[in-house]
């Protein structure tokens, strides 16, 4: 296996699922066995999107939200190239849900990792797009006031041809083989990875 | 005479503007000079649209506001009456062709040359040829000719453009191969020029779902390799703004069209500004390099384009392009664009393949990785703004133009350049000044100004927004400040009077 890890010790909190991601996406890269050369991953903002700096991996590291057309933009140039974009749900499914839907409608070849984790966490834990209704946070105390999105469906709805798949931290392997499936697929492919904030989570049992 | 006007008034619909670009045709093929104006709201079918044209044997800069020829398609379309031409017109749309036969007679155009245009532009439909021979057979009878200067051949310029197909054609001739647009006037011409001939000038083109769609995937497209570019307005580059400072951030080169229009907010779609230097000079949060360049007619329109290419390929930062309605939907006689030379710069930048690096929004290091502490803070900084210096030798230097013992000088950016130049013909007290490259301001354009003891500035903005700018770099005033913020550019009569 070759190794994907850069010189930079990551700072995630420890326990955080963001290490299981990160874990995942090499395996599978390693298991597709694809060229380096030929790998580009456009990272979103946010806890991990800060994988940027802990993979040796040609990349971006974008704006909240824009990983999604900045990763297009790259695929229109470079169609024979592998592109990764990896965010979680407040940048892919708030400030970035159009660019979802229009690159969900284009079919564009592309590979979209989401780590939803229900809550906003590098900003110390506000409700974001999947929170469920009624959850308290720091920027919803008296209770989340709007329903959570639904992502896979939501995608398979814009696009029945793209590829939507739901996994979960809690089960590594199948991380890695929807990782595996999504890079072997022509057409758009999200992955829905459903993780815990051991920070700030807590917060959505109240 | 020396020059004539003629505009035609219609509501939207009717081919107000198609019939008047056939006669731009017409008169550019019999070698005279010309440039154009039009006038419509931002609705589809209605409203009062004009189109006007001066040409003359010698170079024309900047239509005359007064029509010698007013010419009314429909009933109620006659504005003040002013010179109107009553032509008993069919009341179909044939009436635009009929009107241009009965103005090729009296304007003392050839016939043949004529119908030969007419033909190449409608092709076999038999009506357009027929409503042009009433026209021309009716005005033959019931008018007389114009005598107006023989032409003397316009210098091969005989390619007609419009300044946002000029800025396409400066854009391919410049390398780009990767354009996203959002419709947006006055600059959606740019995208539809391109999108409808990608094959053959082998550009990408893509209209995404948003201006940040845009902006995003061409700075995508600039890391994966290509040259890129989109072109938008205020409104939506306001919305360009967080990339713009991504693009700093990276050292990604896009160029950005901004084609002005009157703001603020939704403003006045189809009418012309130049409220937004301020803007696209300081757009994006943070400090970073910038270009920004303003062509002052359809030729620089294209020149410039394509040296934003260049720049923006050369350093690696955002270039814009600041044009507006008035330049991107007036059309000029040029060169034949499509002979001009390519010239590409190459491009310095990292692309997939070449071994890792990281274009990371955070500040970084050499590698791209993340950095806080102080020092390498610091050092991120230092890297970035010390191209500027660079950049200003590289950038297209001021035009000053006009007799060395003027003692007064003129300054402006952008459109005003042609009202200037028609309101200085023939005259020795004043110089202009001319500045393409608003951003970063070249040294030596103080140095000139203050050279002069009574300085004027001309710009179509309410605020004077040049002179805002040379004021806190250059701390030079201003004598007099000519401003028009109507929505309409300067035409030459206003500041020959103004200049007095």
């Amino acid at each position: 296996m070759i190794d994907l890890k850069s010189k930079n010790i990551p700072t995630w909190c420890p326990g955080c699922h963001d290490f299981i991601i990160f874990a995942c996406l090499q395996q599978a890269i390693n298991k597709k066995e694809i060229d380096l050369k030929k790998l580009v991953i456009v990272y979103d903002i946010g806890c991990s999107g800060n994988m940027a700096d802990f993979l040796k991996v040609f990349g971006v590291h974008s704006l909240h939200g824009r990983s999604i057309p900045t990763a297009v933009g790259i695929k229109l140039a470079r169609p024979d190239l592998t592109v990764i974009a990896i965010g979680g749900e407040g940048g892919i499914y708030g400030e970035g849900m159009a660019h979802l839907i229009a690159a969900a409608r284009l079919n564009i070849d592309l590979t979209v990792l989401v780590a939803n984790n229900q809550l906003y966490s590098l900003t110390t834990g506000q409700t974001s797009p999947t929170t469920p209704k009624g959850a308290k946070t720091k920027s919803t105390p008296q209770g989340a006031p709007s329903v959570p999105v639904e992502p896979v469906s939501l995608v398979k709805t814009v696009n029945p041809e793209a590829s939507a798949v739901h996994v979960t931290c809690l089960k590594p392997v199948e991380v890695t083989e929807a990782m595996v499936t999504a890079f072997g697929n022509n057409g758009f492919n999200l992955v829905d990875i459903d993780q815990l904030c051991v920070t700030f989570g807590k917060q959505l049992n109240s | 005479m020396n020059r004539i006007t003629v505009k035609i008034t219609g509501p939207a619909g009717m081919g107000i503007k198609s019939a008047g670009l056939l006669l731009a045709k017409i008169v550019t093929d019999a070698g005279y000079y010309f440039a154009d104006y039009s006038e419509y709201p931002s609705l589809v079918r209605g409203g009062h649209n004009t189109y006007q044209i001066t040409f003359s044997n010698e170079e024309v800069f900047m239509v005359d506001k007064t029509a010698d020829i007013l010419v009314s398609l429909v009933a109620g379309h006659e504005e003040d009456r002013n010179n109107l031409w009553e032509i008993p017109l069919p009341k179909d749309i044939y009436a635009n062709t009929f009107s241009i036969g009965a103005l090729v007679f009296r304007l003392g155009l050839d016939k043949i040359k004529a119908k030969k245009i007419i033909k190449e532009r409608f092709g076999d439909d038999l009506k357009n040829l027929a409503a042009f021979d009433e026209g021309y057979d009716w005005a033959f009878k019931n008018s007389k000719k114009i005598n107006i200067d023989a032409p003397e051949g316009n210098d091969n310029k005989t390619m007609i453009v419009e300044g946002n197909e000029a800025m396409g054609w400066g854009l391919v001739k410049g390398g780009c191969n990767f354009f996203a647009a959002y419709p947006m006037t006055p600059s959606t011409g740019v995208l539809h020029f391109l999108a409808k001939n990608q094959d053959e000038l082998k550009i990408k083109v893509i209209h995404p779902e948003d201006e940040i769609a845009v902006a995003s995937m061409a700075t995508g497209a600039s890391i994966g390799g290509d040259s890129a570019a989109v072109a938008t307005s205020g409104g939506g580059f306001a919305l360009m703004t967080e990339t713009i400072s991504l693009n700093g951030a990276l050292g990604v080169g896009v160029v950005y069209i901004l084609g002005q229009r009157p703001g603020p907010a939704t403003g006045m779609p189809t009418w012309t500004s130049q409220g937004d230097l301020l803007f696209a000079v300081f757009a994006g949060h943070g400090e970073f390099p910038k270009i920004v360049l303003a062509p002052g007619n359809i030729e620089e329109s294209f020149e410039l384009a394509q040296k934003a290419m260049n720049l923006a390929n050369k350093y690696n930062v955002p270039v814009i392009v600041l044009t507006d309605k008035m330049l991107c939907e007036s059309a000029a006689n040029v060169k034949e664009l499509s002979k001009e030379k390519l010239i590409i710069e190459k491009s310095t930048k990292i692309v997939p393949g070449q071994g890792f690096y990281l274009y990371n929004s955070y500040e970084h290091d050499d590698e791209g990785f993340s950095v806080e502490d102080s020092e390498p803070a610091k050092l991120g900084v230092e890297k970035r703004l010390k191209i500027v210096e660079e950049i200003k030798k590289d950038t297209p230097k001021v035009l000053l133009l006009g007799s060395k013992n003027a003692k007064k000088l003129i300054v402006s950016w952008g459109s005003t350049k042609g009202a200037i130049l028609e309101a200085l013909k023939g005259r020795s007290d004043y110089a202009y000044l001319q500045v393409k490259t608003v951003w970063p301001i070249e040294s030596e354009v103080g140095k000139i100004i203050n050279g002069f003891e009574t300085k004027i500035l001309i710009e179509n903005n309410a605020t004077g927004q040049l002179g805002q700018l040379l004021k806190s770099q250059m701390n030079i005033t201003f004598d007099k400040k000519i401003l028009k913020y109507n929505g309409r550019p300067f035409f030459p009569h206003e500041l020959k009077e103004a200049l007095l």
